[in-house]
C-alpha cells in the first residue's frame, strides 16, 4: 500500500514537473515573441525620426553642393540675387525671400484677427445654431485641397485684381495675401478657440463679477489667459502661408526677377520658384532648386523652433 | 458707461463681421467652383477616358438581315447598329446586344466592344472621315454606309473612334493612390501610436520620436515633393510612379495617423488594460484584443482624414507621381506615373487654361471633402453613443 501511494505520488510529481517545464517553456516563447513585436513597434515609431533625418539630409546635401568645390556658385550672390535666370547661370533668391516673408506677414496680419474674432465668436457670443453653421465651415475651409483654393483665386481674385489695380495684370502680392488670408483662416480659428475653451470659468465669473461688460471680459481676461495658445496659432498659420505652393503658383505671377515694389507687383515666392522648374530641371538648375528649398526649410526649421519655445513656455508656466 | 456701450457694440460688430468673413467666403468658393464646373459634369465626363482612343477593331460577319436608311439614319440589321451622321464620322446612336460589332477584336486579337456614342470613322474600304472632311453631304455618306454594311466579307475592319475628354482614369490613380499609400502609411502609423503610448516610457526616446512627428508635421509638402523627387524618383529609380507618389505621401501622413491614434489610446481608461493583464493576458494581447478594438473609431477617422489629405495633395505628387492621364499599369517603372484629379485640374489650370473642366474636377473633389468630414463626424458620433450605451 505504502509504496503504491509513493510510486503514484512520484508519477504525480513527474507530470507536474513536465507540465511546469511546458508552462515555463511556453511562457519563454511567449517572452520572446513579445520581444520581438515590440521591437517591430519600436521600429515603426522610428520610421519618422528616419524620414525627418533622410528629408533634411538629402535636401541639404543636394541643395548645398552647388556652393562647394570647384566650379562653385557664390553663395552671396544666390542669396543676396534679385535675378533668376538658369539658362545664363544666374540663380538670386532674395527677392523670392522677400515675396515669401512679405506673403506671409500680410496673410497673418490680416488672418490672426479675424480668425481669433472668429474663435471668440464660436467660443463665447455665438448663439447654438451659428455654432452649428460657423464650425463646419471652418472645418469644410480646412479640407479643401490648395489647387482649388488656386482656381478660386485664378477665377476670382484675379478678375477683381485686375478690375482695380493701377497695373495691367491681376496677379500680385496682394492676391496673394488675400488667398494665403483664407487658407491660414481655419488653422487659427480652430487652435484659438480650443486655446480660448481651455480658460477656466473662474476667471469669466470673476471679471463679470467684478462688473466688467461681457466684451470687457473676453478681451481683458479670457483673451490675454489664452495667449500661448493663440500664438501657436499664429506661428502655426506662418508655417502653413510660408509653405503653401500650389494655390500660390497660380496667382502669384512668378516673375524672374525685380524685389516687389507694392502689392500690386508680381511675386515669386520660394515655394513656387520650386514647383514651377523642378519637373524638367536637370544639373546645376535642379540642384539650385534644391538649394531654394534649403532656404525655405530654414524658415520652417524658425517656425518649428517658435512652436517648441512657445509650447514649453506655456507649460513653464502652467 | 455709454462709452462702454458703444465701444463694446463696437467691437461685437467687428467679431460678426469677422464670422461672418469666413461663411461668407466659403460660399463663394463653393459657389464660384460649382457654377463653373458643373455645366462639364456629366455621364460621359466621369466614366470616359481622358484622351480620345482611336482602335481598329475587326469583326467577322455573322447576322443577316437588310441595311436600309431611315430618315438620317443608317439601320444594318446584320450588324445591329444605327448610325447616323456627325461631324467627326458615324456615331453609333444604338447598338444590339448580341451584334458582331460587340464580338470585334483590336490589333492585339482582344475584344474591343463597340458601344453607343463611339464614332465609327471607316468602313471597310469607305472612309467616312475623308468623305466628310471633302465637303460630302449627309445622304451621300449615308447611301455609302449603306453599301459598305451591305457588303458581307468575310472579316471587316472598322475604325472606331472612343472620345475622351472625361477623368475615368485620374478617378483610378487617385484610388490606387489612397489604397497604396494607406497600406504603407496606416500600418506603421497605427503601430507607431500604440508604441508611443503603450510602450514607450518617458524619457528621451519619446521626446526625439515626437519632436520628429511634430517636424513632419511641419514641413510643406513641396519640400516632400524635392526629397521624393531626389529618393524615389531618382536614387532608387522608381521613376515617375505611383509607388515613388505613394512612398512620399506615406511620409507626409504619419504624423496625421500618429497623433489622432495616439490621442484615442489616451482616452482609453487605464483599468480595461490592468483588468485584462490581471486576468493574465499577455501585454500583446492586451493591446490586440482590448486597446486596438477600443480605439477603432480614432483609428477610422485617422484613415478617413488621411484619405483626404491624399485626394488634396498637390505639390508632393507633382514632383514624383507625374502629370500623365492615364491608369498606371505598374507600381513603378515605366508606364506606371499617372496623374490624380488634384493633379489633373491643376495642370488644367496652368497649361490649359482652361478653368472649368478644372472646376468640374474640383466639384468632384469637393464632394469628396465634404464626405469625409461628414463621415470622420458620423464615426466618432456612432462610438460615442455606443460607448455611453455599454
Amino acid at each position: 500500500m505504502n509504496s503504491e501511494a509513493m510510486a503514484m505520488k512520484r508519477e504525480m510529481e513527474m507530470v507536474q514537473n513536465t507540465e511546469k517545464k511546458k508552462v515555463m517553456k511556453r511562457n519563454y516563447k511567449r517572452e520572446l515573441f513579445e520581444k520581438v513585436v515590440e521591437t517591430l513597434f519600436l521600429l515603426c515609431a522610428f520610421v519618422s525620426v528616419v524620414s525627418v533625418i533622410a528629408i533634411i539630409g538629402f535636401v541639404f546635401y543636394k541643395g548645398l553642393r552647388p556652393f562647394v568645390g570647384e566650379d562653385a556658385y557664390s553663395f552671396t550672390k544666390f542669396i543676396t540675387g534679385t535675378r533668376w535666370a538658369p539658362s545664363e547661370n544666374v540663380y538670386g533668391i532674395f527677392y523670392m525671400i522677400v515675396a515669401s516673408v512679405l506673403a506671409t506677414a500680410g496673410a497673418v496680419l490680416v488672418g490672426v484677427p479675424i480668425g481669433v474674432l472668429t474663435a471668440v465668436f464660436i467660443a463665447e457670443i455665438a448663439p447654438d445654431w451659428a455654432v452649428k453653421i460657423l464650425k463646419p465651415a471652418v472645418e469644410l475651409l480646412a479640407g479643401i485641397p490648395s489647387v482649388l483654393y488656386g482656381a478660386f483665386g485664378l477665377g476670382v481674385i484675379v478678375p477683381i485684381m485686375k478690375a482695380i489695380s493701377p497695373k495691367v495684370h491681376g496677379q500680385s502680392l496682394f492676391a496673394v495675401i488675400i488667398v494665403l488670408t483664407i487658407m491660414i483662416l481655419p488653422t487659427i480659428v480652430s487652435l484659438s478657440e480650443s486655446a480660448i475653451k481651455a480658460v477656466p470659468r473662474s476667471y469669466t465669473e470673476a471679471s463679470l463679477g467684478l462688473g466688467a461688460s461681457k466684451i470687457q471680459t473676453i478681451f481683458k481676461a479670457v483673451l490675454p489667459a489664452a495667449k500661448s495658445g493663440i500664438l501657436s496659432a499664429a506661428v502655426l498659420g506662418v508655417g502653413r502661408a510660408i509653405g503653401e505652393t500650389m494655390a500660390v503658383m497660380m496667382i502669384a505671377g512668378n516673375p524672374t526677377a525685380g524685389l516687389p515694389d507694392s502689392i500690386w507687383s508680381m511675386v515669386r515666392p520660394l515655394t513656387t520658384n520650386i514647383a514651377m522648374e523642378m519637373s524638367y530641371a536637370s544639373g546645376r538648375q535642379a540642384e539650385m532648386l534644391f538649394a531654394t528649398g534649403v532656404v525655405l526649410f530654414v524658415f520652417i526649421m524658425c517656425v518649428n523652433l517658435a512652436m517648441t519655445f512657445i509650447t514649453k513656455k506655456s507649460e513653464e508656466a502652467k | 458707461m455709454i462709452s462702454r456701450q458703444i465701444k463694446d457694440n463696437m467691437i461685437k460688430g467687428l467679431i460678426y463681421v469677422s464670422s461672418a468673413f469666413s461663411v461668407v467666403i466659403l460660399m463663394v468658393i463653393i459657389g464660384f467652383i460649382l457654377i463653373k464646373g458643373i455645366p462639364s459634369i456629366n455621364k460621359d465626363f466621369l466614366t470616359n477616358d481622358y484622351e480620345d482612343k482611336t482602335t481598329y477593331v475587326t469583326v467577322t460577319q455573322a447576322g443577316t438581315g437588310n441595311t436600309y436608311i431611315e430618315g438620317n439614319q443608317c439601320i444594318s440589321e446584320n450588324y445591329g447598329i444605327t448610325l447616323s451622321v456627325s461631324e467627326e464620322g458615324l456615331s453609333v446612336d444604338s447598338i444590339e446586344k448580341d451584334s458582331v460589332l460587340k464580338l470585334g477584336k483590336d490589333g492585339t486579337n482582344a475584344v474591343y466592344p463597340v458601344k453607343k456614342t463611339d464614332v465609327i470613322t471607316k468602313i471597310g474600304s469607305f472612309n467616312a472621315e475623308r468623305e466628310l472632311k471633302n465637303g460630302a453631304s449627309a445622304e451621300e455618306i449615308l447611301q455609302s454606309t449603306k453599301e459598305a454594311l451591305e457588303i458581307s466579307d468575310a472579316s471587316m475592319k472598322v475604325k472606331v473612334v472612343r472620345k475622351g475628354g472625361g477623368i475615368l482614369p485620374m478617378v483610378v490613380t487617385t484610388l490606387y493612390m489612397i489604397g497604396l499609400s494607406l497600406l504603407i502609411a496606416a500600418p506603421i502609423g497605427i503601430l507607431a501610436a500604440v508604441y508611443l503610448n503603450e510602450y514607450a516610457e518617458k524619457g528621451k526616446l519619446m521626446t526625439i520620436i515626437h519632436f520628429a512627428i511634430e517636424n513632419l508635421a511641419g514641413i510643406p509638402s513641396i519640400i516632400y515633393g524635392l526629397f521624393g523627387s531626389l529618393v524615389f524618383v531618382q536614387t532608387i529609380k522608381l521613376q515617375y510612379s505611383i509607388l515613388a507618389g505613394a512612398l512620399t505621401v506615406s511620409i507626409i501622413l504619419l504624423p496625421t495617423i500618429i497623433t489622432t491614434t495616439e490621442e484615442t489610446l489616451k482616452t482609453i481608461p487605464k483599468t480595461y488594460r490592468e483588468s485584462s493583464l490581471g486576468l493574465g493576458a499577455t501585454k500583446l494581447q492586451t493591446i490586440t484584443k482590448v486597446v486596438l478594438p477600443n480605439a477603432i473609431s480614432g483609428i477610422l477617422v485617422a484613415i478617413l482624414l488621411s484619405i483626404g489629405r491624399i485626394v488634396g495633395e498637390s505639390a508632393a505628387l507633382l514632383l514624383t507621381a507625374g502629370t500623365v492621364a492615364q491608369i498606371p499599369e505598374r507600381l513603378y517603372g515605366n508606364s506606371a506615373s499617372g496623374a490624380t484629379l488634384t493633379i489633373k485640374a491643376y495642370m488644367l489650370m496652368k497649361e490649359e487654361n482652361d478653368l472649368s473642366t478644372a472646376c468640374a474636377i474640383g466639384v468632384i473633389l469637393l464632394a469628396i471633402v465634404i464626405v469625409i468630414n461628414m463621415s470622420s463626424k458620423l464615426v466618432t458620433k456612432y462610438f460615442l453613443n455606443k460607448g455611453e450605451k455599454a
